[in-house]
């Protein structure tokens, strides 16, 4: 494993490796394309690429994917629902189904929404454990307007 | 091992799977197999790509020929580079006699002409709609006042096109430029165009260009325009380039295009014709006198894509000449829609021989005229034969004869492989019957493949165990009341020989000196008898049928019947295969079939 091959965006979540029963690491590229010394582009691995897919997972509208409308968490598509008392229970009931359908390498421990209707903002922090691994890990990401 | 991706699929999830594949054999990645991975994100775009460009490139292959092209405007491209101008909307024609009562009149001309565009407004479905000649008519006096328009060609039906009148204005540019002139009107029928150009915006001094599919030949003096259907829909009229056909318009003429725009069938079926304007007679009034000869008819949509796939190919091989029996199917065919189906054959192969002629059978559309009928063999002689033909060749117009066929079908039902009844499927059999005939038969030269039938039958249902199918075929013969006739007639087919047990030939019952009757032959013979309901032989010898197919009835005096004919039947020799020849078309006969299910238990 190399060394220094960590993304950009994860600091040094590469070196913590998710200690596992499977013998093959996880491996995946590094979708901020950034260019690595080797003029290739980084890899995520491990724990890192877990990460970066639970968030890719979470920031995907449905009808994103090709031919697989279902995929993703579609809480991008709150942003214009009322922040009333139902948003919180919907955003939490969409990310829980994505994940549980499509990402199987982890389960979710703990899951916070916070609305907050006066900043047009929607703060999403989840705790997540490796499936048959104790290793956990918080992925977060808050959903606000643009302009 | 993979170690190459292979691109051949056009599925998305196939490519996909391929890039898996790949992937597996590899150690850089692992997570290609999760959904949410970067990695599978990137199989996404590729598998995207890949799939995209194949789905273009089998499209793009496929609008590249004929046969499977989809898009009207490529079966158009293809069908003009084979020559052949797909048909526009065609306008209702309805064939009118016109005249002019001015006897007691003093001082009247000699002639009367009634100039092109004269208006006549006929009713269709509750809807007005305005018919107009397309041509000058003159009538001249026959010495008492009455005048009576007549064609070019001297007859007496005048033909009047449902359609509004239209102008289109161009003006020559430069020449050096490639001149399209294009008509922005999709209910045009280009068949009505006039085509005029004047030397100048303000000269009134005009020379008229005829359309070169007409020309039958073509010099340095000659003027012709072509018209092409374009991608959009609309037509665009081409000139010659002032050497390959003839002369063209130059800079600064004037192009004139006069046309009629129509709204197609919807004005088919209009009988009566009241004239719009009168006649003007030393600066007197009159209103013409219209008498129907045909209703209107023929109007019809814009060729569709599939008979232009159908005609192109075959318009080609004609030529625009009549050689062979092809030849008069396609242009025949091209010209007139008016006709849904045409066959035609060389006196050679006529039964009898028959050397020097043509002979064409015509399947009209449902509820043409006799008048249109009549018409439009007068103008398939005219416009097509004499000119395209071959010299000495005379046309001989035959009626199609429609041999019907009886089927008897017997299926042997499972109750408990469905949830359907005995008697509903019964329907749902009948319903694929009449279907097999309507979209396989009834027209010429199409075959009755028994075993086709059945299979599409046994696929309707679980339910049907399996199906067996007694054919026979009627023709109906109409006999003049209380006259002692002969007929004959001839199956398209071949007949089995005498048997002991079944009878050959049958007929419907009808009356005979009071007693009802019925014709069958012979067991063991070809001899055909008249019986009774009772069975009692009213007449011993009626004639005879040959294994040929013909079925001779001699000195036949029928009294009445129901309706105006009765059905000869015969059992064919070949119960699996009806093939029809020349004029013969197959049809089923509703009233006489039945279906029957046959409960296994």
């Amino acid at each position: 494993m190399v060394n220094r091959v960590f993304s950009v965006e994860d600091g040094n979540q590469q070196t913590t490796s998710a200690v596992t029963a499977r013998k093959r690491l996880y491996k995946d590229i590094d979708l901020s394309f950034a260019k690595a010394p080797s003029n290739d582009v980084y890899k995520k691995s491990d724990l890192a690429s877990i990460k970066q897919a639970v968030k890719n997972l979470l920031l995907t509208n449905n009808f994103e994917k090709p031919f697989n409308p279902n995929f993703g968490a579609n809480i991008r598509a709150l942003l214009f629902d009322l922040a009333d008392g139902k948003l919180e229970s919907k955003a939490r009931q969409k990310i829980q189904f994505a994940i549980n359908k499509y990402e199987p390498r982890v389960e979710i421990m703990k899951l916070k929404v916070d609305v907050e209707p006066d900043r047009n903002d929607v703060r999403v922090q989840v705790n997540l454990k490796i499936r048959n691994s104790s290793t956990t890990f918080d992925v977060s990401t808050s959903l606000n307007r643009l302009r | 091992m993979a170690t190459n991706i292979s691109s051949s699929r056009l599925d998305f999830n196939n490519i996909k799977n391929r890039l898996k594949t790949y992937l597996a054999a590899k150690d850089e990645f692992t997570d290609y197999d999760f959904e949410a991975s970067g990695l599978n994100n990137i199989l996404d775009v590729l598998a995207y790509n890949t799939h995209f460009n194949g789905l273009t490139a089998n499209f793009a292959l496929n609008e590249s020929f004929l046969n499977t092209a989809q898009l009207r405007s490529s079966i158009v491209s293809h069908a003009e580079t084979l020559g052949y101008t797909p048909r526009s909307i065609t306008a209702s024609i309805a064939y009118l006699n016109l005249s002019l009562d001015l006897s007691g009149v003093d001082n009247r001309p000699s002639t009367i002409t009634i100039p092109r565009y004269t208006q006549f407004t006929s009713s269709v479905a509750g809807v007005s709609y305005t018919f107009r000649t397309i041509l000058t008519h003159t009538a001249t006096d026959d010495g008492t006042g009455d005048y009576e328009f007549v064609t070019a060609e001297g007859s007496t039906s005048i033909p009047v096109y449902q359609g509004t009148e239209r102008t289109k204005t161009f003006f020559v540019g430069d020449i050096t430029d490639r001149q399209l002139y294009v008509i922005p009107d999709n209910t045009i029928d280009t068949t009505t165009i006039l085509l005029q150009v004047f030397d100048s915006p303000s000269s009134s001094a005009f020379t008229t260009y005829t359309l070169l599919d007409n020309a039958t030949s073509v010099d340095a003096e000659s003027r012709y325009y072509s018209i092409h259907e374009a991608p959009n829909g609309f037509y665009e009229i081409h000139f010659s380039d002032g050497i390959t056909f003839g002369i063209a318009p130059v800079s600064g003429n004037k192009i004139v295009i006069n046309y009629l725009s129509t709204v197609g069938a919807a004005a088919n079926g209009g009988s009566t014709f009241n004239p719009v304007s009168q006649v003007t007679v030393n600066s007197v009034n009159y209103d013409l006198a219209v008498t129907t000869v045909a209703n209107s008819a023929s109007g019809a949509a814009k060729e569709d894509s599939e008979a232009i796939r159908l005609n192109a190919p075959i318009a080609f091989a004609s030529q625009q000449r009549l050689v062979t029996a092809d030849d008069y199917k396609a242009l025949i065919l091209k010209n007139y829609s008016v006709i849904s189906d045409a066959a035609a054959w060389g006196g050679q192969d006529n039964v009898p021989v028959d050397f020097g002629k043509v002979y064409i059978s015509l399947k009209y559309a449902d509820g043409t005229a006799d008048a249109t009928k009549t018409e439009t063999e007068v103008s398939i002689t005219a416009n097509l034969v004499n000119k395209l033909g071959i010299m000495s060749i005379t046309p001989e117009y035959v009626e199609p004869i429609i041999t019907f066929i009886e089927t008897s079908t017997i299926f042997r039902f499972d109750p408990d492989a469905t949830g359907i009844t005995k008697n509903t499927l019964s329907s749902n059999i009948q319903t694929v019957i009449n279907s097999y005939f309507t979209d396989n038969l009834k027209k010429f030269n199409k075959i009755f493949r028994k075993s086709n039938l059945l299979t599409l039958i046994d696929d309707i249902d679980p339910g049907i165990l399996n199906s067996k199918m007694g054919i026979k075929m009627n023709q109906r013969v109409t006999p003049t009341l209380g006259t002692n006739q002969s007929h004959t007639v001839n199956f398209p087919v071949a007949l089995p020989s005498p048997d002991d047990v079944n009878y050959i030939i049958t007929s419907s019952s009808f009356t005979v000196n009071s007693v009802l009757c019925s014709i069958r032959n012979l067991l063991g013979s070809t001899k055909l008898q008249l019986v009774s309901q009772a069975n009692e032989v009213i007449i011993d010898n009626l004639g005879s049928y040959s294994t040929n197919g013909t079925v001779s009835i001699e000195g036949l005096t029928v009294d009445s019947l129901s309706g105006t004919t009765f059905k000869l039947r015969a059992v064919p020799a070949n119960e699996s295969t009806i093939t029809p020849l020349r004029n013969y078309i197959i049809d089923n006969d509703i009233n006489d079939s039945f279906v029957s299910g046959v409960t296994e238990i």
